[in-house]
């Protein structure tokens, strides 16, 4: 049993190996993305291959919860020196898109494994049918690039030499590949050096009992958070825009079942696995991290104290039906699951919300739009393929402040570029870089602003590629009165004849002159907004967060001529009843849901689960296109006869079967 | 300058701390070195400053009229921005980018966190004004600066009661009319206010950094301003004949008609101030690479010294906005003397970062704290009590520390003596933990270092430090506590100059370069003569360089004859060593780029020899043995005075050296050697 009043300087030492991994790795990666964007994580792992140290100021958030057991286990006889990868989503579920290449090191102590280190990094491209092999169009894992099923790559210190020939020959930028993976195996063996450090200085067994004890802290931490909630079962549904290029929503449902200390999460009436790149690859883990991401963010923001290790992940359970969009089957394409994960992580939010409202935020915006630019140089004739700012919206409006604009909450490890320094590498001109007026949804706490950019290009035919759009239909969503944020935008040419409004579409081509507009959503509003204090509200409309028409109307609060008119705002905020409802979701969702009524959800998910996995995107698609005029479970019902009528290859569902057997 | 006042010639230099402000003051005739701390004046900055002065006449024979160096480092910019006590400002900068300031650069820490925020701005949105205007990066013209929107800018920035204007135009680095025409036009209109240019303050590339470090310069500019007159008064009523001299965030100094007009030069002068004092007794001590260790009441700050020299970085933090100058790069985490030690939910031990500062300060100083900080930890284990503190400032009360630390104990179910113990190593661990992680970012190993430790509570814990980190030896200045003060002593004046060239290095940038190298050191001694200096001016040239395609720069020192000719092979052979050295890898083939050239202009401060004793080889006697715990149990550890080891002085570990501004806990298995500048070497078995 460790000392339990000495874990603090046990963790301690775990974090500094960690950041020291990290820091390694930073400075000796080659690519943007590594060095730069920060799409990066570094562990160590317990010998069972369980996450105890991340760092906490460089990386991405992701990974604190990581488990390598599975891919671990699935490689025999490791000897000092080697280095294990994987690279495929489906082997061992580590992991999560081709470009993600995993590590992992044994770390020896007199002839036994006491831990590993390992950790991945974002591959600026694997190969595949597109350039950074990530396309939202993709429909197989096999366009996504080239896989590695785990296996050493490094034996006894040796690189193997044929496996990185085999990457050289199916990658577009090998170089920046190769430099990435060295670095990141110096950072292990960083790790690995730390590691017996502490070894020697606490002793074996104390180490060995520490790392446990660290992971025992975590979830202890997480089940007092737990603790400290109501028992209860709360049910949301949040939607991304488009599943795939036919466009229709995709929706993910959450149960949340919080019980003492222990939390379910069920994700069952999410939608079925989708022949896009948008499925998330759990494998069915009901602690895989890429599920529980939305719950870190939950638990370390009501207890920043937090240890993050995988001892968090203990108190709870996802449950992820096969087949669907967060337990796709083999060899769904998963590719651009990072805009599905933000969707899952404003469900996990939601349901959170229902349980302590009074300690969580609203939505953040939680559209994370990476825009690049491939266009001719004028100046040198030059190709130039280059990223420009993230275009990222606002958080939601918190227990006591208004939501950060611009980017906040689950957004925040973005960066951007200087405009000075883009003009100058790339022939661009921005027009605008800053906040939206009015994007951010009302509430006592305003939610964030959006961000909103707008460049002219010179070049003809010059190529933007737009990932992660979404939030163009489904707002943000507020709460306790607080309302939806504004929607975000893309436009080309805007307020003048040849306006073209792309909305999600995430590429466009545009010609010398154009100008290319790009708005995000903003964070969604909390509390009721006709109690925001006035003088709140003149700020904003001083600092042009708000107009002058939106503070009259959201807020009730009556300015002319730039001075606040007390009796008029009095008159208004008199005269409204306070808002009714946890959740305002803007008029979009709500006509959504006039027509796909829970009762209509509720009969399409169970109908497609009881067909066979590589039926279920084709006759949900088949419904939508038949739902016009239609709506609820009847209309779901009466769209599914015409899809047998039309297709009746289509096998009967056996939950349909079932149903009429009873 | 002691006509006829004497024999005595002082040389003094005044640090202001958080808590304390320190004096160190040397008599250059008879080599008498006096130092002294005395508690700061939060309401009247500058009045403590005059009773040092007092004390120092009464106490070591200071004669005011006999200083004829008077150098001082001021935490008022910092207090400024901390307290949000700077001036009312209003910004201009272009119409569509109004939001410069707030965006930033997007990233925030503690990524986790769902209410992760920004700070309110010092110059809030109502405040910007967006003005139709626009250079291309190439520097040409797209748009003229539309001079009526400026007016009715002008017209609401006064209505509004600004103080000042910033003007920050995109691409001004490379071209600075807009800027200039807009600060003209809003002289015209305004010359009440005050206006700072962006390109006037730092002219670099990234309109965030260049914005920001010119509001902060703006900001602290009203109040550094009258600070500094009112310091020339009260200096010239004590007859005081030296001109003051601020320190600098680069280490040097500056006169006062600098310092009122360049403040953001000072914002972390005091901090950079301990990094050149312990640069220069580590090159007086012979050790090339130090890290040293600061410890106040609050906060810890380490830094790295190689090859004698403080390393540079840009992008610290004043308060919650980081400056874009140059400054002495110094690591801080939120570790002191003054740290509380607390028991989470689930019984684990932990240390900060709350702190219960000076004020009420650790339960020991008896002034109505009661929570267990670290320095009642070592009062605990009886490593500090046995003397006065802070020159007889500070009283321990080790029985209120006890009572402090014991409730925490009574929590762990643990004795006293092993919560203090475990207190002392949980904030090491901390510390352990920054040091590692500075350490892995500057590419060099700790090992390779001996450790400096000063301030009040550097020594205390700096021996611990060391050994955690595996660092094979600690080497001590004389007075700890005053480090800031010397440093300013014994600084040079520093002038710092930027040219952003943005550009590929290749044979036909050569001339670029030359031109650029040539303006700035014509800028550096004009720079060094306006500041009275009549010596020689040493200029040194770096080039912050990067491989195309990367977003950070590295710093890379050039020597000027590489300027020389149309071949850049020495200074992209420079850059890839440099890039080797830091990131392990180079690119022979990679273009390079250079971002910035930049040129430091100094003239060097005065040759100050300090008393040396030749080192005699001798066993030092403790004056008497007090009981500490320490490795675990209740151990008889000999109490030595820092005034009685002499030069060349040796003991043994477990010790405590006690002296007016600080304590030295030593444990065992250290052998202590005293050198003839009176450093304290130690050196760990093993």
């Amino acid at each position: 049993m460790f000392d339990r009043m000495k874990l603090q300087v046990l963790a301690n030492h775990a974090r500094s190996a960690a950041e020291n991994m990290a820091h390694t790795l930073q400075r000796t990666a080659h690519s943007a993305f590594v060095k730069e964007t920060e799409d990066f994580t570094v562990m160590l792992l317990n010998r069972r291959g369980e996450t105890f140290g991340v760092p906490m100021e460089l990386g991405a958030t992701w990974y604190p919860g990581l488990t390598y057991g599975r891919a671990i286990d699935m490689i025999e006889d490791y000897r000092p020196g080697d280095v294990a990868f994987t690279n495929d989503p489906y082997s061992g579920f580590v992991a999560t898109h081709a470009p993600d290449t995993h590590l992992w090191k044994p770390v020896f102590h007199e002839d036994e494994i006491i831990a590993w280190t390992g950790g991945h990094i974002h591959n600026t491209d694997m190969g595949g049918a597109v350039p950074a092999s990530l396309s939202r169009a993709l429909t197989e894992i096999h366009q996504e690039g080239i896989r590695f099923p785990p296996m050493k790559l490094v034996r006894e210190g040796v690189f193997d030499e044929q496996i990185l020939r085999i990457m050289t020959t199916n990658v577009r930028k090998p170089d920046l590949n190769i430099g990435d993976i060295k670095a990141l195996v110096g950072a292990l063996n960083t790790g690995e050096r730390k590691i017996l450090a502490m070894v020697e200085k606490f002793g074996k067994t104390a180490f060995l009992d520490g790392v446990d004890a660290l992971l025992d802290h975590a979830e202890a931490q997480a089940r007092d958070i737990l603790r400290a909630m109501p028992d209860g079962r709360w049910e949301f549904a949040d939607y991304a825009d488009e599943d795939s290029v036919t466009a229709n929503p995709c929706r993910l449902k959450l149960t949340l079942t919080i019980r003492g200390d222990e939390a379910v999460l069920d994700f069952t009436g999410s939608d079925p696995q989708l022949a896009s790149s948008l499925n998330v690859p759990s494998g069915g883990d009901p602690r895989h991290t890429i599920l529980l991401v939305g719950v870190y963010y939950v638990l370390y923001t009501l207890d920043p104290k937090i240890l993050l290790n995988t001892g968090l992940t203990r108190p709870f359970t996802c449950i992820t039906p096969e087949g669907t969009v967060l337990n796709p089957t083999f060899p769904a394409a998963v590719g651009m699951r990072s805009l599905t994960c933000a969707r899952l992580r404003s469900v996990i939010f939601g349901a959170f919300s229902q349980a302590v409202p009074e300690r969580l935020p609203a939505a953040p915006a939680g559209n994370n739009c990476i825009v690049n630019v491939m266009t001719t140089d004028e100046r040198t004739g030059s190709r130039i393929i280059a990223a420009v700012n993230p275009v990222v919206g606002g958080g939601g409006g918190m227990p006591h402040r208004d939501g950060t604009n611009g980017s906040g909450a689950d957004a925040a490890y973005l960066k951007n570029t200087p405009i000075e320094i883009t003009e100058m590498e790339t022939p661009v001109e921005f027009v605008r870089y800053g906040l939206a007026a009015d994007s951010g949804g009302a509430g006592r706490w305003r939610g964030g602003l959006a961000t909103h950019m707008a460049f002219r290009v010179f070049s003809p035919d010059t190529r933007i590629t737009a990932r992660n759009r979404d939030r163009g239909f489904f707002r943000p969503w507020g709460v306790l009165g607080g309302r939806a944020a504004g929607l975000s935008d893309m436009v080309v040419n805007p307020g003048t004849p040849g306006e073209r409004r792309l909305g999600n579409i995430d590429t466009a081509v545009l010609q010398p002159g154009d100008v290319l507009d790009i708005r995000s959503a903003g964070g969604g509003g909390r509390g009721d907004p006709f109690t925001r204090e006035s003088w709140r509200v003149v700020q904003d409309v001083a600092r042009g967060y708000v107009s002058v028409e939106a503070a009259e109307r959201e807020y009730g609060v009556v300015i002319r001529d730039g001075v606040l008119d007390t009796q008029a705002t009095d008159r208004l905020r008199a005269n409204r009843p306070a808002p009714a409802g946890h959740f305002h979701f803007g008029p979009e969702r709500e006509g959504y849901e006039r027509q796909w009524t829970p009762d209509a959800y509720e009969f399409l998910t169970r109908t497609l689960a009881g067909l066979p996995i590589h039926w279920r995107f084709f006759a949900k698609t088949e419904i939508f296109s038949r739902m016009a005029g239609r709506d609820g479970a009847g209309g779901v019902e009466a769209a599914l006869a015409e899809v047998y009528a039309r297709f009746p290859e289509m096998p009967p569902s056996k939950a349909l079967v079932r149903e009429a057997a009873e | 300058m002691d006509g006829g006042l004497g024999e005595a010639d002082w040389k003094v230099g005044v640090d202001i701390g958080g808590t304390f402000i320190d004096f160190c003051a040397l008599d250059t005739r008879s080599g008498r070195v006096a130092s002294l701390k005395v508690l700061t004046t939060p309401d009247d900055p500058g009045a403590e400053l005059m009773t040092g002065l007092t004390l120092l006449t009464e106490r070591e024979g200071l004669d005011p009229r006999a200083v004829t160096r008077f150098v001082h480092g001021t935490t008022v910019g910092m207090n400024t921005v901390i307290q949000r006590k700077g001036a009312p400002l209003a910004l201009l900068t272009n119409a569509g980018f109004e939001d410069v300031i707030e965006l930033a650069r997007l990233r925030m820490p503690d990524t986790y966190s769902l209410f992760c925020s920004r700070p309110d701005q010092l110059i809030a949105r109502d405040m910007v004004f967006g003005i139709p205007a626009r250079l291309r990066s190439d520097g040409t013209e797209r748009q003229a600066p539309d001079m009526a929107v400026v007016a009715d800018a002008v017209a609401a920035v006064k209505a509004k009661g600004a103080m000042g204007i910033v003007v920050s135009f995109l691409h001004s680095w490379r071209d600075d009319a807009h800027e200039t025409a807009v600060k003209e036009e809003v002289a015209r209109l305004a010359p009440e206010l005050f206006v700072f240019t962006s390109a006037e303050v730092w002219p670099v590339i990234r309109e965030y950094e260049r914005t920001t470090t010119a509001v902060l310069n703006a900001y602290v500019h009203p109040r550094i301003s009258g600070y500094l007159s009112a310091l020339e008064g009260r200096l010239a009523g004590r007859g005081v004949p030296a001109r003051p001299l601020l320190t600098k965030s680069n280490g040097g100094v500056m006169n006062a008609a600098e310092g009122k007009r360049a403040c953001v030069h000072m914002l972390l002068s005091g901090a950079a101030s301990g990094v050149n004092g312990a640069a220069w007794l580590a090159r007086q001590a012979g050790e090339p690479r130090i890290l040293t260790l600061d410890i106040g009441g609050t906060s810890a700050d380490f830094a790295l010294i190689i090859d004698g020299q403080a390393q540079f970085g840009v992008g610290e933090m004043i308060g919650e906005f980081p400056l874009h100058i140059p400054s002495v790069s110094v690591s801080s985490i939120g570790i002191g003397g003054g740290s509380i030690a607390s028991v989470d939910g689930q019984g684990v031990l932990r240390v900060g970062p709350e702190s219960a500062g000076s004020t009420p300060g650790p339960a020991c100083y008896g002034r109505g704290g009661d929570w267990a900080t670290v320095t009642d930890a070592m009062v605990v284990c009886g490593w500090l009590g046995h003397s006065q503190m802070a020159y007889g400032q500070l009283r321990m009360d080790a029985g209120l520390a006890r009572a402090a630390v014991k409730r925490l104990a009574d929590e762990l179910f643990r004795s006293v003596e092993a919560t203090a113990q475990a207190i002392l190593d949980v904030a090491v661990s901390e510390m352990f933990a920054e040091v590692e992680k500075m350490a892995a970012r500057a590419g060099v190993d700790v090992r390779d270092f001996a450790l400096m430790p000063f301030g009040g509570g550097g020594p205390m814990l700096g021996v611990f430090l060391a050994r955690e980190l595996g660092m094979p030896r600690v080497v001590a200045p004389r007075w700890p506590g005053v480090v800031s003060a010397l440093g300013g002593l014994v600084a040079d004046l520093r002038g710092d100059f930027v040219r952003t060239l943005f550009a590929d290095l290749s044979p036909g940038l050569m001339p670029a370069l030359r031109e650029a190298f040539a303006a700035m050191g014509r800028e550096g001694r004009d720079w060094l003569a306006a500041q009275g200096h009549t010596g020689a001016a040493e200029l040194r040239v770096v080039a912050d360089m990067r491989y195309a395609g990367q977003s950070y720069e590295i710093e890379t020192a050039l020597t000027p004859e590489w300027l020389d000719g149309n071949d850049p092979g020495a200074i992209a052979d420079a850059f890839h060593a440099a890039h080797t050295r830091l990131y392990d890898f180079h690119d022979p083939d990679g273009r390079i780029e250079i971002v910035n050239l930049r040129l430091s202009a100094i003239g060097n401060g005065p040759a100050l020899h300090f008393p040396t004793a030749p080192e005699e080889p001798h066993s030092a006697s403790a004056e008497r043995s007090v009981p500490v715990f320490t490795g675990g149990a209740v151990t008889p550890v000999g109490l030595y005075r820092r005034a009685d080891l002499q030069a060349g002085a040796r003991f043994e570990g477990p010790a405590i050296v006690a002296q007016e501004d600080t304590t030295f806990a030593i444990p065992a298995g250290t052998s202590a050697r005293v050198d003839a500048h009176l450093n304290l070497h130690l050196t760990f078995a093993e």
